[in-house]
């Protein structure tokens, strides 16, 4: 069997698994609209009476937080870390460690067939809302295609920096327990320095410097400020798409440091 | 009457006791857990910041108009995240799993033994943390509130508490439906952002539906409004209502859960 063949065996098996809980990802993403609507409102409220926040227009933010919703179920790591957690614990990974299948492999196709559902699915009740929600809506015209361009490796690297943080978290229990907590708080922190709360733009701009170099910049609010033309210089957002390379390496040796470690500290029981 | 209550606050203070012994057992894990819910809780007051930077008001509400709305909002969930949370999401999984016997088999009411199982001493932590974003908030609007108004704040926070719970109850109850509460916990996320809103901030359909049909608006505007404004009856009665018969409705879905849930354990 090739080295692709394995894994995108292991994509497919993926993809009936999530399937099962089609219904939960609709749920969730039915759910989601209600937060949509809870930004509608509070934005729509803040922009009473004024043309721009931050320089940007109504609906312009409210396209910024539309697409962020979409993006959220193709790009986050939603369960992999947990997963990756209890199969730690379960011991189920030592069927990786004598067979010719790399784990953070399995592991990402895993992740892409869990996204592909999941993103497919929120897009339903998105597009059943896209009536009510399509005056609001103002993307960039073809003078911004160049940005455009840059999105479609941003995205792919967002993906894979949201997935390999989660790796990182999961392969924590070699050394703890209980993850949870630690899972939650980083969670907390890319919902903010990931621009989910707010664009990022719009806090001060020292603050706002400073979280360009952090990965969480990369998770969601880079690709999604390039598509909503938030960020409109090339220069620019080229020099985001090195930093975003550039933490995207740094992190998969992170984790290869971490499995290589963790390895060490693990004790394979069982028959 | 009194016997059986006393009986259940006895059961509910040796689960607290236990709650408490554990938490002390794993202090990593507690701090972790407090660091957690109040970072939560910040960014919850960084987004009032935020936007107030760029803005002076938002429906009439000014910033610490809107700190205290948020800030009442908080203290109601820190109490729910204190008693209530993870006994109520456990239900989901218990439910899937068949561990749910294990509390249909205990010498007491099924929906108090889930709901009075754990105790978060995380959560009560940052209950303080809240209060004072409100009195903060309060003390920045210059309000000097009666013995009434702390009192019938109070009594606002407590029905707070009590919609919460039935919220969240309701929405989990749909696992004895649904194949897996995997994700049906977002629908409480989803629905208690609004509490941070102030009422006037919502218009035609949405009013109707997040004011009017469900409590998620009045349950925080109404604690914050009798600070700022005083002790309006109109409102007090609106929420008083609204409680009871959330309450009841939660009630009703669980009991129906309950009765279609089979033993999934040998």
């Amino acid at each position: 069997m090739s080295v692709l063949a394995k894994y995108r065996q292991v994509f497919l098996t993926g993809l009936q698994t999530n399937l099962v809980y089609r219904w939960n990802f609709a749920i969730r993403a039915a759910f989601s609209l209600l937060h949509l609507v809870y930004v509608f409102t509070l934005w729509g409220a803040a922009y009473a009476g004024k043309t721009d926040i931050g320089g940007f227009a109504l609906g312009a933010t409210l396209t910024y937080f539309t697409l962020l919703l979409v993006l959220q179920f193709f790009l986050s790591a939603a369960n992999d870390d947990y997963e990756i957690s209890e199969e730690i614990r379960n011991g189920l990974i030592n069927q990786f460690l004598t067979k010719p299948i790399n784990y953070l492999g399995y592991r990402l196709s895993l992740f892409f067939s869990a996204r592909l559902v999941a993103g497919s699915l929120a897009l339903l009740p998105v597009l059943a809302a896209l009536p009510l929600l399509g005056k609001y809506l103002v993307f960039p015209g073809t003078e911004h295609l160049p940005l455009y361009l840059v999105a479609i490796p941003a995205l792919l690297l967002a993906a894979f920096i949201q997935f390999i943080i989660a790796y990182c978290f999961g392969l924590l229990t070699f050394w703890f327990l209980e993850i949870q907590s630690f899972i939650i708080l980083s969670l907390a922190v890319e919902s903010v320095l990931g621009g989910q709360i707010f664009p990022l733009d719009l806090m001060p701009g020292w603050l706002y410097e400073l979280s360009r170099w952090l990965p969480y910049y990369y998770q969601m609010y880079f690709p999604a400020a390039l598509l909503t033309g938030r960020i409109t210089d090339l220069g620019f957002a080229l020099q985001g798409l090195a930093i975003q390379t550039g933490w995207a390496i740094a992190l998969l040796f992170l984790a290869q440091a971490l499995w290589k470690r963790g390895l060490r500290r693990h004790t394979a029981v069982g028959g | 009457m009194p016997a059986t209550f006393a009986r259940y606050a006895r059961i509910w203070l040796a689960s607290i006791r236990y709650s408490l012994v554990r938490a002390m057992m794993f202090r990593g894990d507690f701090l972790m857990w407090a660091l957690v819910e109040f970072f939560w809780m910040s960014v919850n007051v960084l987004l009032v910041g935020i936007i107030y930077g760029h803005t002076d008001s938002i429906a009439g509400w000014s910033k610490y108009e809107m700190l205290l709305l948020v800030g009442s909002t908080l203290l109601v969930q820190r109490l729910l995240m204190a008693f209530f949370w993870s006994n109520l999401f456990e239900l989901g999984r218990n439910v899937r799993s068949g561990h749910f016997d294990f509390f249909l088999a205990q010498p007491g009411a099924p929906l108090f033994m889930i709901s009075t199982r754990k105790f978060d001493l995380d959560g009560l932590v940052n209950v303080p943390v809240a209060l004072a974003v409100v009195v903060y908030a309060a003390h920045q609007l210059q309000l000097h509130p009666s013995l009434g108004q702390i009192a019938a704040y109070a009594l606002f926070i407590v029905c707070g508490l009590a919609l919460h719970y039935a919220t969240l109850l309701t929405i989990i109850s749909l696992v004895f439906w649904l194949q897996s509460a995997k994700g049906i916990e977002g629908g409480y996320f989803g629905l208690t952002e609004f509490s941070r809103l102030p009422r006037e901030s919502l218009r035609g359909i949405t009013a109707v539906l997040f004011v009017y049909a469900l409590p998620v608006v009045i349950v925080s505007n109404v604690p914050a409004r009798v600070l700022i404004h005083g002790f309006e009856p109109v409102y007090a009665a609106w929420l008083l209502a609204a409680t009871v018969f959330w309450v009841a409705v939660a009630l009703t879905v669980f009991h129906s859960g309950l009765r279609r849930y089979s033993s999934a354990s040998s």
